[in-house]
């Protein structure tokens, strides 16, 4: 039995209901627990913001596309480069560390939980592979669907209960966590070279829409009682003018779930484009943020974008193309058969160039103009906007004003032409960071139920101890310190256990992998259907039976069991 | 006379290449394809003894005459007999040229030498189950 | 007893549809398989015990000896190298980059004899490319270009290319147009729509050409190109322009002859060219059936998919210095551990030469070429036949091979976790 108490701790619990206390937190066992005895080792927090652990409900850190991002790219491996330390192993990378660099550097930052944005559901091995190496953070894997046959079939026949069963075949065979949607229909079409534009297209051959198949799958999920709600990268992303696709995909969303929101948008900075070429594109922050604070069913993400180099990577394999036509640096693609597709090419965001200034401000915008923090979490979509390690930075725009002007000082000029930002005086506070990078992704992600995102008795003991004192520090004026101490906590506890301290991982770690199974009656179990199983004996190259990842890749799998209601 | 050496897989080498001291291995990886009119050239009968020399390695192999290689060109499938015939030299790029080895190959009567016999040569010892 | 949907270890196809059957522990036969895996599954050839060397002749040791005497090796040594990997599972390829690492080693896998060069292009300019599937269910147009999968991947065609009926393609061998290009008229150019004859080292410029046709300039294309004729040229950058799906497969005709990665950077760029025009994908035809796992595998520990070297405590990659035929050509290790590879067969005599030099230990079921350049040999089980484990497809596609018997050797993951687990307490913390 191991037992700490950390004691005078400046606790901000937004899911507890608390909003910055001096406190002692009692741990027992890797739980949260109402007292100790008096034996348990003491942690002095000495008035340091203390929170839950960190949860990132978007970034790509394992499964083939993110380890192509590493093969094709010696020089981003170069780029960060740590020797073997104690049980540290040797990490390189700094957009696409490798797995043990995404984990200490995730883990030296707080951060205990993190979702895969994107998996192909044949390849999941890989990702589950992954997983295993990266051993501080809990992992959940969203389970790309957007151009899956079965799913676009049942669309096409109005057969919403049979998307629904593909779904729970799908999850509980590849040990997903939730639905994702990369440009649902382009994926498919991008296996003829072709994508869709408007989420009225069709998609070839399929004789669906995008809005049709968003529409099937938002409820097909509330069908299953998933705990998460469908996960959606819009289409047309970073085109010029696209943001009226993203109003018209908010549009459709119901309100389904009074848990959660109906529809999870990621990375939506990149959605929110107005203008109609590059050259003239400018921010449409205000009417999409007018559009999420109308809407309480839909909840989003920043998808941030930082100055600097990085490596993008989506499923969304058509953008790749496009963008890669605009950069003519180096182009991987990969399209997944009868599944989806995938796209990677490295990028430079500059500061000289006015179309990545305003997707710069976008971001800022988008989380300072939505007013529900519980409904925007803070992403650069890791690694896309920027690597993870900028997190602070953005924490640190968020909460000064002054920081920002400081930092609009420094862009193409004609950008304020172009965007609000100059224009918006809200600042963050310690509160609203609580919960747009924890509380909020463990209720939007649906895993309180398991004990993620606070700290009272029963949660998992998932905890991080910053170097920052808010009752005496101004964020304001003071954000270069704000920068520094959410960059490197004093402790980073998982499940009870001391895994990281001042910057230095002390323990070789032991994650959970996270995933959903829901039971559907019998009617619905695609193992034994005919149309189902004739998909594999024709079209996929590899066996039905060797498909599903077995229980050998999940050594410490946490399932989230649901009944569907078919 | 000088020819072209490309080496490459054949479905017999694939086939006995877990048993590499093999005499079915060997006569595989021994077999020297070549152009019919190369072959006349040479006075070699299908079946004929060479010697494979390059600046590396001198080696025994057996003539088969090909319609499907270019005069001027032989094809052996990879191995050690082929393989030690190529210099270490990769230009810098991890890749010895083992598609672009120039040899001289004349007629003799030499018998052919086992894999161990090649790799006592490199130094080892042999090794008989 | 039968068993089903068995998965080959033998070629980067991994085929997944083979019925074997198994009477305790031998196979006794197999369906579905091509020759290959027929030898493979078949094949009743194994070392039976440990090996190592007294003077000069070999004794029987056990398996606790054999590896405590590797690991004292490898801690003896400076600049020890760990080769091969490419024929085991992936377990064991992840344990064998942690042991590299804890002893400051240089670790390369059998890409460096063979698609090394293909990463070094990707690495330059990207790999548009997709799952075999995607090309079974929509490519028109398929080419195999410095590869003969008739030998080398005997069932790549009929799984997935030309005789492989698909979703948008019902009768693929009638719908589907197959372009081989090669140095030789090989078994598969025999049954190609058109074959491209190239005299050696041409690939280069025929490339080059097909590029420049593609982007319009057919009036700069002399009569002739490496020997393929101008209307050659133009009618085969027409098949390819016309294609709704497009596949390019190359082999190592591309990566051993002239040029090198520079022809495999130029066939990318064609594909890409391409792709401004229609749809088409290119792909390595990977030889070893976990080859590109071993690529996967040190990618996501160390970052580099091959010839890493862990001397300077970081992961260092620098290919034609730190990659293995160089590293012993040039005499500089001065330990080796072999695993799942024979480079005494595969490698240039002078690297053979100096793996009899050094103490070398090789991991591997089967008596080889190596065997007698080794010091020590240690007995596994196969993976897909004693043993299971991981393996990555040529495409990247991750299937988990089958133990179909329980027999009485250990795996690889066993021996190098016990090795691992020695050479750590040597080592210390």
């Amino acid at each position: 039995m191991s037992e700490f108490l950390i004691r005078n701790a400046y606790v901000i619990d937004p899911l507890s209901g608390i909003k910055g206390e001096i406190m002692d937190i009692a741990i027992r066992n890797g739980r949260i627990a109402e007292e100790v005895g008096s034996n348990a080792e003491v942690i002095d927090a000495d008035h340091c913001l203390t929170l839950p652990g960190g949860i990132d409900s978007h970034s790509h850190v394992c499964g083939t596309k993110v380890n192509f991002g590493r093969y094709m790219s010696p020089e981003d491996m170069r780029a960060g480069r740590t020797a073997r330390k104690g049980v540290m192993h040797v990490t390189s990378g700094y957009s696409v560390p490798t797995t043990f660099g995404n984990s200490y550097r995730y883990s030296v930052m707080g951060y205990t939980t993190v979702l895969e944005g994107a998996m192909a559901p044949l390849e999941a091995r890989h990702t589950h592979e992954e997983f295993t190496a990266t051993p501080h953070q809990d992992m959940l894997a969203n389970t790309l669907f957007d151009g899956n046959w079965s799913i676009m079939e049942a669309v096409r026949e109005k057969d919403m209960k049979r998307a629904a069963a593909v779904v729970a075949w799908t999850l509980s065979a590849v040990k997903g966590f939730a639905i994702k949607l990369t440009n649902p229909g382009g994926t498919e079409a991008w296996g003829w070279g072709e994508d869709v534009h408007s989420i009225q297209d069709q998609v070839p051959h399929f004789g669906v829409t995008p809005a049709e198949i968003i529409q099937t799958m938002i409820r097909a999920n509330e069908l299953l009682n998933l705990p998460h709600s469908v996960h959606l990268h819009c289409n047309a992303l970073g085109v010029p003018g696209n943001y009226r696709t993203t109003l018209d995909t908010i549009d459709l969303v119901p309100d389904l779930n009074d848990k959660r929101q109906s529809l999870y948008l990621t990375h939506l900075q990149f959605h929110s484009y107005g203008g109609s070429t590059w050259k003239d594109i400018s921010s449409k922050s205000e009417d999409i943020a007018r559009a999420v604070n109308n809407k309480p069913a839909v909840a989003i993400d920043m998808g941030q974008i930082m100055f600097g180099r990085t490596t993008t990577m989506t499923a969304d394999g058509p953008m790749e193309f496009k963008l890669y036509m605009l950069h003519h640096n180096k182009w991987s693609n990969h399209d997944v058969e009868l599944e989806t597709g995938s796209g990677i090419i490295p990028v430079y965001y500059s500061r000289k160039s006015l179309v990545n200034c305003v997707m710069w401000a976008i971001g800022i915008e988008l989380a300072l103009l939505v007013k529900d923090p519980w409904r925007c979490m803070l992403s650069t979509d890791n690694p896309n906007g920027a690597p993870f390690v900028k997190y602070p930075e953005i924490i640190a725009l968020l909460m000064s004003r002054r920081f920002r002007e400081n930092e609009i000082a420094l862009l193409d000029p004609r950008t304020a032409h172009y965007v609000p930002l100059p224009a918006i005086d809200r600042e963050l506070d310690w509160y609203d960071i609580a919960v747009m990078t924890r509380a909020g992704q463990a209720k939007a992600l649906g895993i309180t139920g398991i004990g993620k995102g606070y700290l009272a008795p029963g949660a998992e003991a998932d905890i991080a101890i910053y170097p920052l004192k808010p009752e005496s520090l101004d964020p304001s004026a003071e954000y270069q310190q704000v920068m520094a101490g959410f960059g490197k906590t004093r402790y980073t506890i998982k499940r009870g256990r001391v895994v990281a301290r001042d910057g230095d991982v002390v323990v070789e770690g032991a994650n959970s992998t996270i995933w959903t199974r829901s039971t559907v009656p019998p009617g619905y179990d695609l193992s034994v259907d005919p149309e189902f199983m004739k998909k594999f004996e024709q079209y996929y190259t590899v066996r039905m039976s060797n498909y599903p990842v077995q229980d050998v890749y999940l050594p410490r799998g946490i399932c989230i069991p649901t009944e569907a209601s078919l | 006379m000088k020819f072209l050496l490309n080496t490459g897989r054949t479905i017999r080498q694939g086939s006995y290449v877990e048993r590499k001291n093999s005499v079915a291995y060997q006569e595989e990886a021994t077999s020297l394809c070549m152009n019919p009119v190369d072959m006349m050239n040479l006075e070699l009968e299908e079946g004929s003894q060479v010697r494979v020399e390059s600046d590396q390695e001198s080696v025994i192999m057996k003539v088969h005459p090909a319609l499907w290689i270019t005069q001027g060109e032989v094809f052996v499938c990879l191995g050690p007999y082929a393989n030690h015939l190529v210099k270490p030299e990769t230009h810098g790029s991890g890749m010895p040229d083992f598609k672009g080895t120039m040899v001289t190959i004349t007629p003799t009567s030499e018998p052919l030498v086992t894999v161990a016999d090649l790799m006592e040569r490199c130094g080892g010892v042999r090794y008989e189950d | 007893m039968k068993i089903d949907d068995v998965v080959c270890p033998f070629c980067g196809c991994l085929c997944d549809d083979l019925v074997v059957e198994v009477e305790g522990t031998r196979v006794v036969s197999v369906e579905n398989g091509c020759t290959l895996a027929n030898e493979k599954f078949m094949g009743d050839h194994r070392l039976k015990t440990p090996i190592h060397r007294e003077g000069k002749g070999w004794k029987e040791t056990t398996y606790d000896e054999a590896i405590r005497e590797t690991a004292e090796i490898l801690c003896d040594a400076d600049r020890p190298l760990l080769y091969g990997w490419s024929g085991t599972h992936g377990e064991a390829q992840s344990i064998g980059i942690h042991l590299a690492e804890i002893l400051g080693a240089l670790v390369d896998n059998t890409s460096t004899v063979c698609h090394g060069p293909s990463i070094l292009a990707i690495q330059e300019v990207g790999h548009p490319g997709c799952t075999l599937g995607q090309v079974k269910n929509r490519a028109d147009v398929v080419i195999y270009w410095g590869t003969n999968p008739i030998d080398a991947h005997p069932r790549h065609m009929s799984r997935y290319t030309t005789f492989a009926d698909g979703f948008f393609l019902k009768e693929a061998f009638r719908d589907r147009k197959l372009i081989v290009v090669d140095v030789r008229k090989s078994e598969s150019a025999n049954i190609a729509d058109e074959f491209v004859r190239i005299q050696p080292g041409g690939d280069y410029a025929v490339l080059s050409a097909l590029r420049a046709i593609v982007q319009g300039k057919r009036g700069i294309i002399p009569p002739s190109v490496a020997g393929v004729s101008r209307e050659q040229l133009f009618r085969v950058a027409d098949l390819l322009l016309s294609a709704k799906f497009g596949a390019i497969f190359f082999g190592l005709g591309l990566t051993m002859s002239r040029g090198k990665s520079k022809n495999i950077r130029n066939a990318i760029e064609l594909t890409e060219e391409l792709n401004r025009h229609t749809k088409f994908i290119i792909s390595p035809m990977r030889g070893h059936w976990n080859v590109y796992g071993s690529n996967e595998v040190f990618t996501w520990i160390t970052g580099y998919p091959y010839a890493v070297d862990f001397a300077r405590g970081i992961a260092f990659y620098n290919p034609g210095e730190t990659t293995s035929v160089d590293v012993l050509s040039r005499k500089e290790c001065d330990a080796c551990l072999v695993v799942a590879s024979d480079p005494g067969a595969h490698f240039p005599k002078a690297c053979a030469e100096h793996l009899a030099r050094i103490p070398t230990v090789q991991i591997d079921p089967h008596v080889n070429a190596t065997t007698h350049l080794s010091r020590i040999q240690i007995p596994v089980a196969v993976t897909g036949i004693d043993a299971e484990g991981t393996a990555y497809r040529m495409d990247g596609v991750p299937i988990r091979t089958r133990m179909l018997f329980r027999g009485t050797y250990p795996s690889d993951t066993a021996v190098l976790e016990q090795l691992y687990a020695i050479v750590k307490e040597i080592k210390g913390p």
